[in-house]
């Protein structure tokens, strides 16, 4: 039975990403003003709290630029107008995700190359025959033996 | 072998690598206020503004074109800052009432609370606006108050002052305006 | 008098530490167990010190002795007791004080523990902890003295900071937070004496690891208590903002959590020598910058203490520990050269290891989104916020290839796995997972996060179920043990595995449970007159009455509660209210939460108008909630199980201390 189990839980998880690829391909209703406008108050922080954004804080302030975001949406302004009116009036400060492409891509670049050092470091550790293992105390051997048995 | 002994002394370079640039953040950061935001503002014109003062009169910024004019941005509940501002502010319109228009405007403020706060620390003889729906402050980017705009004859904006003036705040910012202390 | 006698004791606190690092260096070299022993008992002497001067510190808030600056600020006449006590870490001097408390007591456990063994790598152990307990003493000597003392005595005091006193939990989640931070001292004080004696063999390893895992459970239990205590208090529905403090703790955390990681592959390869050491110079350091960060007024957060000049000196203090423990590492990587070369590619150690590569890269990301504002104004002058909508979208790829990772480590075996192991170990766990994704899919979940996190929850805990399984029976076979027992004496004759595997069962408990709560709550807002309810799902509030009286327990607060009634599920009357504290401009929210297993009620109120009586209320369905504690509370658990002593690991550690 586990012989055919993988092929077909391969097949099951690749059914899945083909279904997700379509769901994500199919053209899904535009979002609404309430969505945009909630998506917008998500990404600006709110001036009078701190580390919280327009959309989770209850202060006046908050509130205010929340009722904006709104009648400027509703005037016909997209959100990208939106956002760049606001970063006109506090500057990039009010942006909680900053719009500098440094910001973005220095994170993911750091993992993706420690991701290469890694398997570099994996490759070549297999090429060479690695010296003996260091002749460990016998104390040591018998708890790993211990250890490894109970592991099995 | 002299390769090994190289990439020996060569790995003392990771001391300075790492400990030079972290020395250089970590002290420039204590070296800056985190609650001193500069404003976009700086340079340009001013936001237009309009709107019910606290005697309920209209007042449009329109009419502070001119002169150079000190927008104020306060609340009741800003407290000490707003208490420990106001002699300051009261001091200069004495001063300088007829050279620049002083125009006080609310932050998230009750028209009532703001009347009690000028029957007690003094009243003033600048406009106050309502600003009660919070669009002022919001194209002027005010974070919280005070804050204090300063604004030249020609509508531009000079400076922005975050927390509580002081005498020696204001008397830079008048000889910035081209106005004696 | 008490204030001065507080004083008194932090300075000779300050001479005895200093006293300790002089003697185990000099006992260090010459061997002497007499001086080493006089470096103990002074450390045991610092602790005595502290420990009185944070009772005087706690007499003098329960006292309300004005006379104190730190009292006055921190404490008013009306403050009920159990505040007044935690008014210890309420505040800059006070939690610098309680830290130096708990830091000395960590120093101390350990001399005494070792007091027998280990006598090449103790004095070592013991001038760094030494060291850098001193350092904090000398910050109270030097720069925040709790008990600077002014005059005129005033009659009143300001009282603790309002959002610090509105929730009985102020009690727990900072010193949970602090044993953790401070306990991280201890491997790293084993790692610098392994570094400096060149006995970087697995000896120091096999302690420190146990020496890390209790102050990471501390430190996860404080994490976690620390988020339920922003989602009760604070009032905006959520529980981790990514605030630059939450991010501070966040920090060693991760690098601990690696380091748990590796010395596993370390202990079983004899390999990474150079790695471990980093990871734990690399934890120590980031608990040093949490500190700072929260102490030195360089960012600005919810609860950074005040500003002030204590900043330069952590900074200096994050420089010379950085510069000397890189120095030795630089100084001893000839000795550290790895042995043998990792296992294969396919291998529970490079899942490991790989594990370790995304902790350093989310590790990475936290600390660089979080200095990024200061890095920003340094080089331009400019301001910049990082928030949420940065962490969540930089951080969540890295998380859920980790947990992935926590699935895929367990299901290989040490050394490499062939093909037909990997199709054995694979298939049924792939297929639970897309199993659980359809049914969700079936139930009506559409949101990708939720889906997909579910589906690779599923796959971990089903390869490790199945791990359970095969290992049962096969124990029940051989020994013809009842299935249960066979589960329970294998994993209690193997607690680091199933400890292990507890652990892993809690972290995708709560990645269940944050992904579904993020994505699957509900919110609204509205303005009610008396009478008017509102309705959500399956609840209906009703708002009654506005009710406004000075608080029982602080008549100086006073309160104004919505009083409403709740119908549907836990149907009855809820009020929730806000706070005026006479020491903080803005009212303190005080948000009611209705708990069950499904989903929270979470009513808070945002506004009223007194005139009128019209309550302006904010109400969050957030699902699933409680299942993000219960998942801590089993990861903090299963640590605790891996780490609990028995009989054989006693057997062991006798053969080890002989050896």
């Amino acid at each position: 039975m586990r012989r055919i189990a993988l092929p077909v839980a391969v097949a099951a998880l690749l059914a899945l990403g083909a279904l997700v690829v379509l769901e994500l391909v199919r053209p899904s209703a535009p979002p609404t003003q309430v969505e945009q406008a909630r998506q917008i108050a998500a990404e600006l922080r709110c001036p009078d709290c701190q580390a919280l954004s327009v959309a989770e804080s209850q202060t006046a302030g908050a509130a205010a630029i929340h009722r904006q975001i709104v009648e400027q949406l509703a005037a016909g302004r997209t959100p990208e107008q939106v956002r760049a009116y606001f970063v006109t009036r506090y500057g990039e400060w009010i942006l909680l995700a900053p719009s500098s492409p440094f910001a973005w891509w220095i994170p993911p670049a750091a993992v993706l190359l420690g991701v290469g050092v890694f398997a570099w470091w994996l490759g070549r550790g297999r090429g060479e025959a690695g010296p003996a293992a260091s002749p460990p105390g016998q104390a040591r051997d018998r708890i790993r033996e211990e250890v490894e048995q109970l592991d099995a | 072998m002299p390769a090994p002994s190289l990439g020996r002394s060569l790995r003392w370079l990771a001391l300075p690598v790492v400990l030079v640039p972290l020395a250089w953040l970590l002290f420039t950061g204590l070296g800056s206020d985190p609650r001193v935001i500069p404003s976009p503002l700086v340079g340009k014109p001013m936001p237009a503004f309009a709107g019910t003062t606290l005697d309920g009169i209209e007042f449009s910024s329109a009419d502070l074109l001119g002169r150079p004019a000190v927008v104020n941005f306060w609340a009741s509940y800003c407290i000490p800052s707003c208490v420990d501002e106001h002699p300051v502010l009261l001091d200069l319109a004495a001063r300088h009432g007829d050279e620049l228009q002083m125009v006080g405007v609310l932050v998230n403020d009750a028209p009532d609370d703001a009347r009690g706060f000028l029957d007690r620390y003094g009243h003033v003889s600048w406009p106050n606006l309502l600003n009660s729906d919070g669009d002022i402050s919001i194209d002027y980017g005010v974070i919280g108050p005070p804050e204090t705009f300063f604004v030249d004859a020609d509508g531009i904006v000079v400076a922005r002052h975050v927390g509580p003036l002081t005498s020696d705040e204001v008397n830079r910012q008048l000889a910035a305006l081209g106005l004696a202390p | 008098m008490i204030p001065t006698l507080g004083h008194i004791a932090v300075v000779i606190g300050l001479a005895a530490t200093v006293y300790a690092a002089g003697a185990f260096i000099l006992g260090g070299r010459s061997g002497d167990p007499a001086v080493l022993a006089s470096g103990r008992r002074a450390m045991y002497a610092a602790v005595g010190m502290v420990a009185l001067a944070c009772v005087a510190m706690i007499v003098s808030l329960l006292t309300h002795d004005f006379s104190v600056v730190y009292v006055a600020r921190n404490n008013a006449t009306t403050t009920p007791p159990f505040y007044s006590v935690i008014s210890l870490w309420a505040a800059l001097e006070g939690s610098i004080l309680f830290w130096t408390l708990l830091a000395t007591g960590w120093a101390s456990l350990v001399l005494y523990r070792y007091r027998a063994r280990l006598p090449a790598l103790m004095p070592w152990v013991g001038a760094t902890l030494a060291l850098g307990v001193a350092f904090f003493f000398a910050v109270m000597v030097w720069a925040g003295d709790p008990f600077v003392r002014v005059t005129p005595i005033g009659l009143e005091g300001n009282g603790p900071n309002a959002l610090l006193q509105n929730h009985p939990f102020m009690g727990l989640h900072p010193p949970l937070l602090y044993l953790g931070y401070t306990g991280l001292a201890v491997p790293f004080a084993f790692g610098m004496a392994a570094l400096i004696t060149r006995r970087t063999d697995e000896e120091w390893l096999a302690v420190v690891r146990r020496w890390t895992l209790v102050p990471w459970i501390c430190l996860t239990a404080g994490i976690v208590a620390g988020a339920w205590w922003s989602y009760a208090v604070l009032g905006w529905g959520g529980y981790w903002a990514w605030d630059p403090v939450e991010n501070a703790a966040l920090l060693p955390w991760l690098t601990a959590t690696a380091f748990i990681h590796s010395s596993m592959v370390a202990e079983r390869r004899g390999t990474l020598r150079t790695w471990t050491h980093a990871l734990v110079i690399a934890t120590f350091v980031l608990t040093l910058v949490g500190t700072f960060l929260t102490r030195s007024g360089i960012v600005n957060s919810v609860h950074a203490f005040t500003t002030s000049g204590i900043g330069a000196w952590f900074a200096s203090a994050i420089l010379l520990t950085l510069g000397v423990a890189l120095g030795l590492l630089i100084w001893r990587l000839p000795d550290l050269r790895d042995r043998r070369p990792p296992g294969a590619v396919l291998s529970r150690e490079s899942a490991f290891l790989f594990n370790n590569v995304l902790f350093l890269g989310i590790t990475f990301a936290v600390l660089f989104g979080t200095l990024y504002p200061v890095l920003v104004e340094a080089t331009s002058g400019a301001r910049a916020s990082v928030g949420a909508p940065w962490f969540n979208r930089v951080n969540a790829p890295i998380f859920v290839a980790l947990l992935f990772l926590a699935g895929v480590g367990p299901a290989l075996p040490w050394g490499g796995a062939s093909w037909a192991t990997v199709r054995e170990r694979f298939a049924i766990p792939i297929l639970s997972g897309v199993g659980v994704v359809v049914a969700a899919w079936a139930l009506g979940v559409r949101d990708a996060a939720p889906l997909g996190i579910l589906g690779l929850a599923t796959f971990v805990l089903a390869v490790m179920g199945d791990e359970v399984v095969r290992g049962a029976r096969s124990r029940a076979k051989s020994r013809g043990e009842a299935a249960p027992l066979a589960v329970l004496r294998l994993a209690t004759r193997n607690r680091r595995r199933y400890g292990g595997y507890l652990a892993h069962v809690g972290i995708c408990v709560m990645a269940v449970a944050i992904a579904v709560s993020a994505t699957l709550g509900t919110d609204r807002t509205a303005t009610l007159q008396q009478g008017e309810s509102l309705t959500m799902g399956e609840y209906t509030l009703t708002y009654d009455e506005l009710v406004t009286a000075p608080l029982a327990s602080d008549p100086r607060v006073i309160e104004t509660r919505a009083e409403l009634t709740l119908a549907g599920p836990q149907s009855g009357p809820i009020a929730t209210a806000l706070r005026d504290y006479p020491n903080s401009q803005t009212a303190i929210a005080t948000p009611v939460v209705r708990t069950a297993l499904g989903e929270d009620l979470y009513v808070t109120l945002l506004a009223y108008d007194t005139s009128s009586e019209a309550a302006t209320i904010r109400v969050f369905i957030n699902p699933l909630v409680m299942w993000i504690w219960t998942g801590g509370a089993i990861v903090a658990l299963g640590a605790l199980f891996a780490i609990w002593p028995d009989r054989r690991r006693r057997a062991v550690e006798a053969v080890q201390a002989g050896a």
